[in-house]
């Protein structure tokens, strides 16, 4: 009798799923599948027929790609400096904006205002700055300085990139850290300015842990989005001078679709990104639930 | 008075380093939005002199050459099909999922949960060849539904914690004993109740579908399918070094959301920090 109740429940229940269902296996499920036994095959786009390899793309891409691994070392270069940059910049813009009196909501709308713009156009607006705008402040205004390589050296793309990314991605991390600080008791506060503490002892040893948790999923957040980051590098500098700004994902997605059509090949690299996401993601269950066990 | 001097002091430095920050987030707007009505020479004689006169010409090329219009419904199409469907199928499934305590169930939201870890870089090729299979290539409405089934795991996870936690099982109870099927209760009860949720991520997904250029570039070939960002990408090769013109198409490129946001700023903030703490 439960039994049959339970059948029936269950049938109602996968009605229900069915539709989501569905569009994600098709879309998401499958393709993920699929993406495991085409990177053992030598699939090219052209060609129609295609043959299991084994690991072949896998040695390949082991000892015979340094492109592939440039592109993994500068993307890990990236990861770091904007994890730092932008959470920096968020949490100072943050702290700044609460302790304004008055126009707090005004600054808010400024810096999310970037976030709204897709990098792509981002990036083309600031390429305009960087070889045109600042290459005229230098000549005209006298600040010579400004006039740099900052798309055709590789250390000053890397500059204008990390500018572009906390330009377009600080606002995002920005309104997490205020919801996070608005959400400290005032009487914490309250409690330590009797205390004495000086503005910048409370924000140290009050506002920051208290706003911990805000702090790890914003790091995560930027730690996931960093990895995969495509948009501003394709439109900033298109990972030129030569390969030095070429991140893993255009790399793949030049592999696939812009120079070679080596899709098996493609598939493979792109496996390689899916392992480390992966991690990165686990650690980050481990380290959630660790906090929520502390608190 | 010595305290109220000093924090006078303290709000004017803390305004200073702000506004010097918002010249940082406003400047590549600003200066965009001030060359796009220049001469190309006039651009070149000063580049941060306000422009002799509002000349359109820049703009009305751009809007011709990206067919502004249709790019514009072709991203309305493509947002309006996911978005319907994320939202419609996500709100069922999740929301059927949460009353339903069985092994089926709690296998099928794992799957969902399990899935947002992939990313979409790792599927994108394979994507590209099913996509071709089922003809949702080179087609808006095709787009829409890759969004369906990239969105609705975040989406289902979102739902399902809503259901459980802030619908109450008596009205559903209720209804049951009025004679109303799992059909009507959701329709008529349920799903008015999810609206805070259903806002979140209507706006956590409009804009990541709005703004979203990898997958469109890979999927989409002809040009009257093209998004504004594909056509603005488009235009920027071909205008090579007319910085005036370029311009033009970006700052046009760039009036949907910033409109959008001019509207809806208070409920786009909110959206994401909740989506933000949810997901």
């Amino acid at each position: 009798m439960k039994g049959g109740l339970n059948y029936g429940r269950n049938r109602k229940m996968f009605l229900f799923v069915l539709p989501a269902l569905i569009c994600f296996l098709a879309i998401k499920l499958i393709p993920a599948i699929m993406g495991i036994f085409y990177s053992m095959t030598n699939w090219n786009g052209l060609n129609p027929s295609y043959k299991f390899i084994g690991f072949e793309n896998f040695k390949t891409l082991f000892t015979d790609d340094p492109d592939f691994w440039n592109s993994m070392g500068f993307t890990l270069k990236y990861v770091l400096f904007a994890i730092v940059l932008m959470n920096f910049t968020a949490l100072l813009l943050a702290v700044l904006i609460e302790n304004l009196h008055h126009g707090k909501g005004i600054f808010r709308t400024i810096f999310y205002m970037p976030n709204m713009i897709s990098m792509i156009i981002g990036g083309f607006m600031w390429q305009f700055i960087f070889t045109q705008v600042l290459y005229q402040f230098s000549q005209n205004a006298g600040f010579g300085f400004l006039d740099q390589p900052w798309t055709s050296d590789s250390n000053f793309a890397f500059a204008a990139i990390l500018i572009v990314a906390v330009w377009g991605g600080a606002g995002y991390l920005m309104v997490i850290y205020i919801a996070a600080i608005q959400g400290v008791p005032q009487t914490l506060n309250e409690a330590a300015v009797i205390d004495g503490a000086t503005p910048f002892k409370r924000f140290l040893y009050v506002t920051l842990p208290m706003i911990r948790q805000a702090f790890t999923i914003c790091f995560f957040i930027t730690l996931n989005n960093a990895f995969q980051v495509f948009d501003v590098v394709y439109s900033l500098t298109g990972g030129g001078p030569g390969r030095e700004t070429q991140v893993v994902s255009i790399n793949i997605y030049e592999e696939a679709f812009a120079r070679n059509n080596r899709f098996g090949y493609a598939t493979a690299k792109s496996t390689i990104l899916f392992l480390i996401i992966l991690i990165i993601t686990f650690i980050q269950l481990r380290v959630m639930k660790q906090k929520e066990e502390e608190a | 008075m010595g305290a109220t001097k000093k924090i006078k002091i303290g709000q004017g430095v803390l305004l200073t380093l702000l506004i010097v920050l918002a010249a940082y987030a406003l400047f590549p707007v600003f200066m965009a939005l001030l060359n796009s009505f220049k001469t190309k020479p006039e651009m070149f004689t000063n580049i941060m002199a306000l422009p002799k006169k509002f000349n359109l010409e820049n703009y009305i090329r751009s809007f011709q050459k990206m067919k502004y219009l249709t790019s514009f419904l072709n991203n309305v199409i493509i947002v309006g099909v996911g978005m319907s469907g994320i939202v419609v199928f996500s709100a069922m499934g999740g929301w059927a999922m949460c009353r339903t305590k069985t092994r089926l169930s709690g296998l099928l939201f794992g799957l969902f949960v399990f899935s947002m870890l992939i990313p979409f870089n790792s599927i994108m090729i394979p994507l590209y060849r099913i996509a071709g299979i089922l003809h949702l290539t080179n087609s808006t409405v095709g787009m829409g539904i890759i969004y369906i089934g990239l969105g609705v795991g975040m989406a289902i996870f979102m739902y399902h914690g809503f259901a459980k936690s802030s619908i109450p099982l008596e009205i559903e109870e209720a209804a049951h004993i009025d004679g109303c099927s799992m059909f009507s209760t959701f329709f008529l009860i349920v799903l008015p109740l999810l609206g805070p949720i259903t806002a979140t991520i209507c706006i956590m997904n409009v804009l990541w579908m709005w703004n979203d250029f990898l997958l469109p570039i890979i999927m989409l070939q002809s040009p009257k399918n093209y998004t504004l960002l594909l056509s603005t990408n488009m235009l920027f090769g071909q205008y090579s070094s007319d910085w005036p013109a370029i311009l033009s198409a970006l700052v046009l490129a760039v009036i949907p959301v910033i409109v959008l946001y001019a509207f809806l700023q208070k409920n786009i903030l909110q959206g994401i920090v909740d989506g933000a703490v949810k997901g």
